[in-house]
């Protein structure tokens, strides 16, 4: 290699190699802090987001007492029922304001009876009025449910994988599958789902516990230009056994849970960059005044102020870069794995795309880097100002 | 019109509440191609004045003027320029970087260019030649003698083949034999090549070779 100040540079860091490994390393822990916190914090973000808005319904009513079942049920994973009378159908379609409305009936299979499906939520939905199963199933299969059929959510169709499905019954029925939805990103991913014709045998069969007449939870479409909140509320008023949970307000327990963790992640990301940003301004200070000597011979012998720059800005470069490639790595790698370990982060479905891993890595990069040169950068501009011979006679 | 021209060149320093009048009102002219050597007492000022002279300390009053520049005038950059390749500097104390090899060291000055060039690798081969280190090339200063040292920072100071020459006492860690081949080589290129020297040194004895004789006694200069 031809001998340059890249070259002087590298030797630079070469002599320091302990040091330099360890300034690398940390900087590679920050940013995998940083890159695996920013990453949670958009896949939650992201998944609630996406969960609200392909409900396509603007009111939801549930029995009242429930609200926070149906959310864990819409948005998690879980598998919880609750119920209300049919006849409220009725009563909320008359409500002033209503567009249109469906109804659906979950049911959760019991371990062990069968024919060892494991505990699933099975969702029954009324296909004639049903306006939130249909654009999935026109995807996945082009043609409405046929009594006995079964279509199975995208997740809760992976671990059906292992078993004879056209074996298995469900409360005791036997079912066809009719196909897999694609990927909702909602908690409705884990579960089968029937049409509601299907009730009056499953109640007959009796391995439900499900009563005639019991529905989950009903849609609405609330009419253009009207507030959802104010009909929401008008449902309340007129209709005592039931709660209402406006679209925006969806997930919102949740949400603020989420955004309080967010926030102390952030905080913490934050303290972090700060902390480290200080350390490394005291690190390159020292190892930019233990050079001062090199620096005053260097200038005496012709270098310009922005040879030294180049030549610590080269070193500084290569620290930060290094130890931030490592960190997005690292981060990335943690993100990865640890989303299949914790709960919170299985239960709200859904990942990053590969353009906001990007994005983060991105981000991760600039601020590792960004946060060696602004440390050092004060001490090189001081260090370049002064006067070879008062620079030499320093060191 | 000489080629370095000082004109009531001064330089205090501030040490707490005193001052130390290093350079006191010094006026020299001196011409291209001359060989002057400078003598004078520890603390006399001598390392002070060569420093002025070679641009990398600037006076507290007076010019420096080389070659119809009056160099501390300059902005940096130029000024940096200048002692990139006007001057070749050779100091009192060591001044290799540790991390380089001889080669690389001798290369070091090449970087500073302005304008890149080529053949630099062999030519620092063949200065180390000069100064008797051709088996020295790849060696770090740790692996040197102290005289080996001082003798890769004198084959430096000619890389980019400077018009002044400054050098303080060149020849302080070299045994006899040494000496007088190092003062040989620079008395040559003098002469072949017209390029001036100026030469701070105790040792009597060398400033009788040189064209002209200087003394320091407390920052004033004389001539012998
Ligand atoms: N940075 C400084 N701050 C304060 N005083 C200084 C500084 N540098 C030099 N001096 C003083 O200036 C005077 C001249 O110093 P200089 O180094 O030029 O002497 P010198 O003739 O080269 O001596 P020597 O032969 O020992 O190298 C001395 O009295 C010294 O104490
Ligand atoms: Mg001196």
């Amino acid at each position: 290699m031809k001998f340059s100040l890249l070259s002087l540079a590298l030797k630079n860091l070469k002599r320091k190699s302990f040091r330099t490994a360890v300034l690398i390393t940390s900087i590679g822990l920050l940013v995998s802090i940083l890159v695996f916190g920013t990453s949670f914090l958009l896949t939650i973000s992201s998944s609630i987001k996406r969960s609200t808005d392909r409900l396509g319904a603007d009111l939801l009513v549930v029995p009242v007492g429930a609200r926070d079942f149906a959310e864990e049920v819409l948005l998690e994973t879980k598998a919880k029922n609750f119920y209300m009378d049919k006849s409220i159908i009725e009563k909320v379609g008359k409500i002033e304001g209503i567009e249109k409305l469906t109804y659906q009936t979950y049911l959760t299979t019991i371990y062990g009876l069968c024919c060892d499906i494991p505990a699933v939520k099975v969702v029954a939905f009324n296909q004639e009025t049903d306006f939130i199963i249909k654009p999935w199933l026109e995807r996945a299969i082009g043609r409405k449910l046929g009594k006995g059929e079964v279509i199975i959510g995208a997740e809760a169709a992976e671990n059906f994988e292992l078993l004879d499905v056209d074996r298995s019954t469900l409360f005791g029925m036997k079912f066809n599958m009719a196909g897999v939805l694609e990927k909702t990103g909602t908690g409705l991913d884990n579960a089968l789902f029937v049409s509601d014709e299907n009730i009056g045998e499953i109640i007959e069969r009796g391995k439900s516990g499900l009563r005639p007449d019991q529905i989950s939870l009903i849609f609405t479409k609330v009419k253009k230009g009207l507030d959802p909140y104010a009909v929401g509320r008008s449902v309340e008023g007129e209709i005592l056994e039931v709660d209402v949970i406006a679209r925006s307000d969806m997930g919102k327990k949740i949400i603020s849970t989420l955004k309080d963790i967010n926030g102390i992640f952030l905080l913490t990301i934050v303290l972090a960059c700060l902390l480290s940003t200080f350390l490394a301004w005291t690190i390159f200070s020292a190892i930019v005044n233990e050079r001062l000597r090199e620096v005053g011979i260097m200038r005496a012998i012709g270098a310009k102020g922005s040879h030294i720059v180049k030549m610590f800005i080269i070193e500084v470069f290569t620290i930060g870069l290094i130890g931030s490639l490592s960190g997005v790595m690292f981060g990335n790698y943690l993100s990865l794995t640890l989303s299949r370990v914790f709960g919170l982060l299985r239960d709200v479905a859904g990942t990053l795309t590969l353009m906001e891993r990007v994005e983060v890595s991105l981000l991760g990069l600039a601020v590792g880097t960004g946060i060696c040169i602004i440390g050092a950068l004060s001490s090189i501009i001081r260090i370049k100002r002064l006067e070879p011979l008062m620079a030499l006679k320093e060191g | 019109m000489a080629q370095i021209e000082l004109l009531d060149v001064n330089k205090t320093y501030a040490v707490g509440n005193n001052v130390v009048k290093a350079v006191d009102g010094v006026t020299l002219e001196i011409e291209k191609g001359e060989f002057i050597s400078i003598v004078g007492h520890s603390g006399s000022g001598k390392t002070t004045l060569l420093s002025i002279i070679g641009g990398i300390l600037s006076p507290s009053t007076g010019r420096v003027v080389v070659d119809n520049t009056d160099i501390y005038a300059l902005d940096e950059d130029r000024l940096s320029e200048y002692r990139a390749l006007k001057i070749g500097c050779i100091f009192q104390f060591s001044s290799l970087l540790p991390v380089l090899t001889a080669k690389e060291n001798l290369l070091l000055p090449t970087v500073f260019r302005p304008e890149k060039g080529n053949g630099f690798e062999k030519k620092a081969v063949e200065h180390l030649a000069l100064v008797g280190l051709e088996d020295k090339i790849d060696a770090h200063p740790s692996q040197l003698s102290g005289g080996q040292q001082r003798r890769v920072a004198i084959a430096r100071a000619f890389m980019n083949d400077p018009d002044i020459i400054i050098a303080d006492e060149p020849t302080g860690d070299l045994d006899e034999e040494t000496e007088a081949e190092v003062m040989e080589l620079f008395k040559g290129i003098n002469r072949q090549r017209g390029i001036t020297f100026i030469l701070v040194t105790h040792s009597s004895e060398l400033a009788k070779d040189a064209t002209r004789r200087l003394r320091m006694t407390r920052g004033r200069i004389q001539e012998l």
